[in-house]
């Protein structure tokens, strides 16, 4: 079976900036893949290569096997496709948005697309240059979702919705899964990343410094874990991957990057019966992008 | 800096592309005039002649205006520098004004301002000083035109003026509009709109005995009543003073008193669906040129009609053979008969068509700007199928306001009895095509190129070229490089034979413009604003 999006050495000069530097990118059918990045991180760029909309400078995209410059038309098929900022027609109303959008594309199921106007509360009378953003927004979110494309490429989808459309957005995305479609999400809304996605892939200045199941950055990334002694907390020699941080006076905190194992059998070796409480917590999603994102050069692991 | 400097500063920026090529134009054209008419007219008899043949005859005053004093280099030049550039200079301010203020709102940036610590009055004055210095340097322009062309410093300054006069009335023109209408596009027909009925009004007064008065009624009338070089009036300078005043203040307090972002004339926001002309990209597009398509077509029929009217008019007085060849390098055969006028007259349609051809590519232009085409090809869409369809549209666009030319012009022509055949004036119409299609095909080519650039490369080159027409033989310039412009190879249908080979060869150049357009659109990135 062939992957639904996968990219080789894919590359994008604009000028003397490189916008997007030797991207690898493989997503299988069915998957949810989160993209992340700050603004200006190339995630558009990747979007706009997967479509065919630039032309790649180096290296290749495919979508479903075929190749997204060359035959965008029988890539776009198979694909359906939220911008981050909504460019519709001024003069047309939603529901004729959506009827111009369903012919281009074809196969659009007419009745799911009621239902989402229903959920998502649209007016469909309206015309596109009378509405708000999160409006319009919600016009493309409702078109690409009632195409029931195997391939949903969302940029930035929810940008400009509220909390409530969210959640409707969520709902949709898990339903999408369910049915098998696969998801590309590009966000920098981690909470929404980190609810929907199977995989993460973390953008850097063009590059992709990160990738893999929430539990495998997780397992790579650190983890904090505070001991609370009953006395004053004990002098321990320096262990690798560990950074000791005074949390209060009977209490440590440690950063620790790969297992905890060396750590625990340190902390017994001064006394296990000295300690109090233990807890130890998993970094969330934001402590790992922030992580990649802190500045200094020399964290990031490429 | 202040914030009205700034604005003001940033306002002036935003035109100078438009402020330099007007100003270059103006400059050129008041520069050519006095120039051409001493070397085609060198002797006084020679301008009697040319007066009594080619000035007085009614129906040429439709394009130049009135001729008060067509004997002298400087009486000439007035009369066929005034009432052109006055024209020009009418869409000039319409253009800068609409651009200022509701390009401006249309785009959000207005809305931007107006949050900061900046009123609504300074906004306006300093949209509108920016606009005050552009037409200062059109002035400057068209001024030292005249005097590098040999006339006096005075008489330039005073000629200039009476043409720039026009330009604060339809800045006030565009400031109205751009407070009635709710989007940009309706701001600039509804000054359209103006600008065309101002040109019908002194075209009725020029052509029409009896009808002098209505001069008083078009602010492009005024502009021939200031008389330059031949008595002048300045006391008429009241009048565009008067009305420009009097329509940016009525602009104004309805800006100080109305929602930013909305105009007076209420935007229908909801509709039942009408699902007509939604089944591909290019049925969306005709959907969406629409309105300017009927607007095209409905000012070309008017004018074809009135033109085939006029044509009756054309006096058969004897011409003298040298006289009748210079007429004949102006653009024209021998114009004392009716289908010689016509056959005059279809250059300024082929001007006309040829300027909606690439207005036609400017909107598919406009559609990728706007990121709409974005949205589209990210459908199965292939990106020759999009532009295949937009060329093939302008094509049938094209052809068809050709043919109105031909047909009204025909009709005009038969309700005065005159005699010419409806299918020789429809091949008059369709002799518009050639050229008109080869702008449009080196206009798609300047779209695959240089998207950003495209319009003003495309307009310039029709502007220049045709101009170039005007001028170029009376200024004795080389065949070569006349026979440069497209509009030297047209046969003037009905006067003469439609000339076939120029066609076909016209014709091959836009087929294969329009093809290496496809080939390297299909090869670059999509370039928003």
């Amino acid at each position: 079976m062939k992957p639904a999006i996968r990219t080789e050495g894919l590359c994008k000069h604009y000028g003397d900036t490189v916008a997007l530097d030797r991207l690898d990118l493989t997503v299988n059918e069915g998957e949810v893949y989160g993209y992340l990045g700050p603004n200006g991180s190339g995630k558009t760029t990747t979007i706009r290569l997967l479509l065919g909309l630039h032309r790649p400078s180096g290296g290749r995209a495919e979508l479903f096997g075929v190749d997204a410059w060359s035959e965008p038309v029988a890539a776009h098929r198979r694909v359906a496709y939220v911008a981050g900022e909504p460019f519709l027609w001024p003069a047309l109303t939603s529901a004729e948005t959506f009827e111009f959008l369903a012919r281009l594309h074809g196969g659009t199921d007419v009745s799911y697309r009621d239902g989402l106007v229903e959920r998502f509360q649209l007016d469909t009378s309206r015309k596109i240059r009378a509405l708000s953003k999160g409006n319009r927004q919600k016009v493309q979110l409702i078109a690409a979702l009632a195409t029931r494309a195997e391939l949903l490429l969302l940029d930035e989808p929810t940008s400009g919705l509220d909390p409530l459309m969210e959640m409707a957005f969520r709902d949709c995305v898990k339903e999408a899964k369910e049915r098998g479609q696969t998801v590309f999400l590009s966000s920098h809304i981690l909470s929404e990343v980190e609810a929907l996605c199977d995989r993460v892939g973390i953008l850097r200045e063009g590059k992709l410094v990160d990738e893999g199941t929430l539990q495998e950055l997780r397992h790579l990334s650190v983890q904090t874990v505070e001991v609370t002694f009953m006395g004053r907390a004990p002098n321990l020699s320096p262990l690798e991957g560990v950074q000791v941080q005074s949390a209060g006076p009977n209490a440590l905190r440690f950063e620790v990057s790969g297992s905890v194992g060396p750590l625990i059998a340190a902390l017994a070796g001064v006394g296990g019966n000295s300690i109090k409480t233990l807890s130890s917590r998993e970094p969330s999603l934001e402590e790992i992008f922030l992580h990649h994102y802190d500045g200094s050069e020399d964290r990031v692991r490429a | 800096m202040s914030a009205p400097s700034a604005l003001a500063r940033r306002a002036f920026r935003d035109a100078r592309t438009r402020t330099i090529a007007f100003g270059y134009l103006f400059a050129a054209y008041a520069y050519i005039q006095p120039v051409g008419y001493r070397h085609a007219y060198p002797t006084l008899s020679d301008r009697l002649a040319f007066a009594h043949s080619f000035a007085s005859n009614d129906a040429l005053r439709l394009f130049y205006g009135y001729p008060y004093s067509p004997l002298t280099v400087s009486g000439y030049s007035a009369w066929r520098v005034g009432g052109t550039l006055a024209i020009l200079a009418a869409v000039f301010g319409l253009l800068a004004a609409v651009r200022a203020l509701r390009s401006e709102e249309d785009t959000g940036r207005m809305e931007l301002i107006l949050a900061g610590a900046v009123g609504r009055r300074t906004m306006y004055l300093s949209a509108m000083s920016a606009i005050t210095a552009g037409t200062l340097i059109l002035w400057l322009a068209e001024s030292v035109g005249f005097i590098a062309g040999g006339l006096s410093a005075g008489g330039s300054a005073y000629l200039a003026l009476a043409s720039v006069s026009v330009v604060p009335v339809y800045v006030g023109v565009g400031a109205l509009a751009s407070q009635l209408a709710p989007t940009r596009r309706i701001a600039l027909e509804l000054g359209s709109a103006v600008v065309g009925l101002s040109l019908l009004l002194r075209v009725i007064a020029d052509t029409s005995s009896g009808a002098g008065w209505l001069r008083w009624a078009t602010p492009l009338g005024w502009t021939e009543e200031l008389r330059p070089f031949t008595g002048a009036h300045p006391v008429v300078l009241l009048l565009p003073a008067v009305a420009s005043v009097l329509l940016l203040v009525l602009a104004a307090r309805i800006a100080a008193g109305r929602d930013i972002g909305t105009g007076v004339l209420p935007a229908r926001d909801s509709a039942p669906p009408r699902l007509r002309l939604l089944s591909s990209p290019t049925a969306q597009a005709l959907r969406t040129e629409r309105g300017s398509l009927i607007a095209w077509t409905s000012s070309v029929a008017a004018f074809a009609f009135i033109l085939g009217m006029v044509s009756t008019s054309v006096s058969s007085a004897g011409i003298s053979k040298s006289v009748q060849r210079e007429i004949a390098k102006l653009g024209s055969v021998s114009i004392e008969t009716p289908a010689g006028y016509l056959a005059f007259v279809f250059i300024f349609f082929i001007l006309a068509v040829s300027l909606f051809a690439c207005a036609q590519i400017a909107a598919a232009r406009h559609e990728e700007a706007d990121e709409q085409l974005e949205t589209l090809l990210s459908q199965p869409v292939s990106r020759h199928g999009w532009l295949g369809g937009r060329l093939l549209l302008a094509t049938f666009a094209t052809g068809a306001l050709s043919l109105t030319a031909g047909l009204l012009t025909w009709a005009g022509a038969a309700s005065q009895g005159v005699s010419i055949s409806l299918p020789r004036m429809l091949e008059a119409g369709a002799n518009c095509l050639p050229v008109s299609l080869l702008f449009g095909g080196v206009a798609a080519l300047a779209y695959a190129i240089v998207p950003r650039a495209s319009a003003g490369i495309a307009y310039g080159l029709v502007t220049v070229t045709f101009l170039w027409q005007l001028t170029g033989s009376v200024l004795g310039a080389p065949k070569w490089l006349v026979n440069l412009t497209p509009f030297a190879h047209v046969g003037l249908v009905p006067a003469q034979h439609f000339r076939a080979e120029a066609a076909v060869i016209m014709l091959g150049i836009a087929v294969s413009s329009a093809l290496a357009a496809t080939w390297i659109f299909q090869r670059r990135d999509l370039t928003g604003p």
